[in-house]
């Protein structure tokens, strides 16, 4: 009986050295597939690798996987501007870059998640259309997730963050230009957008001067759309909630004013706002200062 | 690795300034006047004798969006089976022809004028400048809490022939 138990322990310590240097080997045999180019025999490999209980906590196996999947993405899936294939990259390069402890990988991995998430910067770049928008927001919301893992410095960070939503808001704004009553939504989008913007730099002239255009140009739609036979108690209605806006127009417009003076569509703007706020005065008075400039 | 380089071109052209026409807020006073103008249409009578041929409405003075924009109501509305025609007027004696002149701001100092040239007929006059109602328009455009409002003078409308409804008179400023 104490034969017989020695020799299952013994069965299961044999078996377990043999599955532990078979996951070994196959992290081995996913690098040599790599090297040769057997993209498909590398992956099988280390993503059998990654699973089992003896290679999940290796460091140096995820980076073989993280390297793996970017090389099939720069191989096959560039084009790809949603490619799941390089989420695993980023995923298996992070992994590989909180458990390696020996810390064999990591500015490689570092240098490799930089290196993709820019990718995912550049795509969801050229993915700002009324078309695609959705892919640029979401791989916007990756290349933040990444990009600050590997240079957690938000300084650096702040530019490309207040350019993607004053691009992302000038996006929006177009969606909303093209169906007014449909698409109000993005009309809210595109003010949340710039309100980020403006969380990041308050100083931010084209978030400033943007966010006063939104709110002006709804107040006068507002006033355009309605129908001649509107009453003159509708009417006043319509005057109050566009004076509203135009209201709520004015300090961004005010800001981007004492930020450039001498913008000329900001001059614009301000002498078309007060103009609706029937402050003509103060409409000329902008409206004098376009046409000097203009001279 | 291949360097790759962030590619700022195309969120710099999307960030680009929108920019106002600059006749949008005009266009939009002009379209609240012109809905004003369109209601005084239906809360005001004019004697039978004014019910033929085109509704004139005449604008003295030079607004541009003004006139856009009463042509444009023109093309949909109607005065009962009237249809509206719109004037530029120039001269004060041209006023005589019309079921509304409209006195522009710049050339209110010609109201006495147009008063002389409609006197006997049945002509709404419409000012845009403080303290005209009381000067013998008979609705102005006033500007209260940035709001354009109406002031109404009930006698002014009378004195042309013409019946004002309650409801107009009750929306708006009554000066006497």
């Amino acid at each position: 009986m104490l034969k017989l138990r020695r020799t299952l322990i013994f069965g299961i310590l044999l078996l377990m050295g043999f599955v532990s240097n078979a996951q070994q080997s196959k992290v081995t045999a996913a690098y040599t597939f790599l090297q040769q180019g057997k993209l498909d025999s590398a992956k099988a490999n280390i993503d059998a690798a990654v699973v089992h209980p003896e290679t999940i906590g290796d460091g140096q196996a995820w980076y073989i996987r993280g390297f793996v999947y970017k090389t099939i993405y720069n191989q096959t899936e560039k084009a790809n501007k949603e490619s799941k294939i390089r989420i695993e990259a980023l995923i298996s390069f992070k992994k590989s870059l909180s458990i390696d402890t020996a810390q064999e990988n990591v500015q490689e991995n570092i240098k490799n998640i930089k290196y993709l998430a820019t990718t995912l910067y550049n795509d969801a770049a050229a993915s700002l259309d009324t078309i695609d928008y959705k892919i640029a927001v979401k791989n916007f919301d990756i290349f933040r997730e990444y990009y600050l893992l590997v240079d957690p410095s938000k300084e650096n960070f702040k530019r490309k963050e207040i350019d993607f939503a004053n691009a992302i808001a000038t996006v929006y704004t177009r969606i909303y230009e093209g169906d007014r009553k449909g698409k109000v939504d993005f009309l809210n989008l595109a003010k949340a957008a710039y309100n980020r913007a403006l969380a990041f730099d308050p100083n931010n002239i084209n978030a400033n001067y943007n966010m006063g255009i939104l709110y002006y140009n709804q107040a006068v739609n507002l006033i355009n759309q309605s129908d001649y036979d509107l009453d003159i108690v509708a009417l006043n209605d319509v005057q109050d909630n566009s004076i509203n806006l135009f209201k709520a127009s004015l300090p961004f417009m005010e800001k981007a004013y004492s930020l450039d003076p001498n913008r000329k569509e900001t001059l614009l703007g301000l002498s078309g706002i007060y103009f609706s706020l029937n402050e003509k005065e103060k409409s000329n008075e902008f409206k004098q200062k376009l046409e000097q400039i203009g001279k | 690795m291949k360097k790759l380089v962030f590619i700022f071109v195309s969120v710099m052209l999307l960030s680009s300034w929108m920019v106002v026409p600059a006749d949008q807020s005009e266009e939009a006073n002009a379209k609240i006047k012109a809905i004003y103008i369109y209601n005084f249409t239906k809360y005001i009578e004019w004697p039978e004798t004014y019910k033929e041929g085109n509704f004139v409405v005449g604008v003295l003075g030079t607004s541009i969006p003004l006139v856009n924009e009463l042509n444009k109501m023109a093309t949909s509305k109607t005065v009962g089976t009237q249809k509206f025609e719109i004037k530029s007027v120039v001269s004060p004696s041209e006023c005589a022809k019309c079921h509304i002149v409209y006195i522009l701001s710049d050339n209110s100092a010609q109201l006495p004028d147009v008063l002389g040239k409609v006197k006997g007929k049945s002509a709404l006059i419409v000012t845009d400048k403080s303290g005209l109602a009381t000067k013998g328009s008979a609705i102005n455009f006033f500007v209260d809490g940035n709001k354009q409002k109406i002031e109404l003078n009930k006698s002014n409308i009378e004195k042309y022939k013409l019946k004002v409804a309650s409801t107009l008179v009750e929306m708006s400023v009554q000066v006497k």
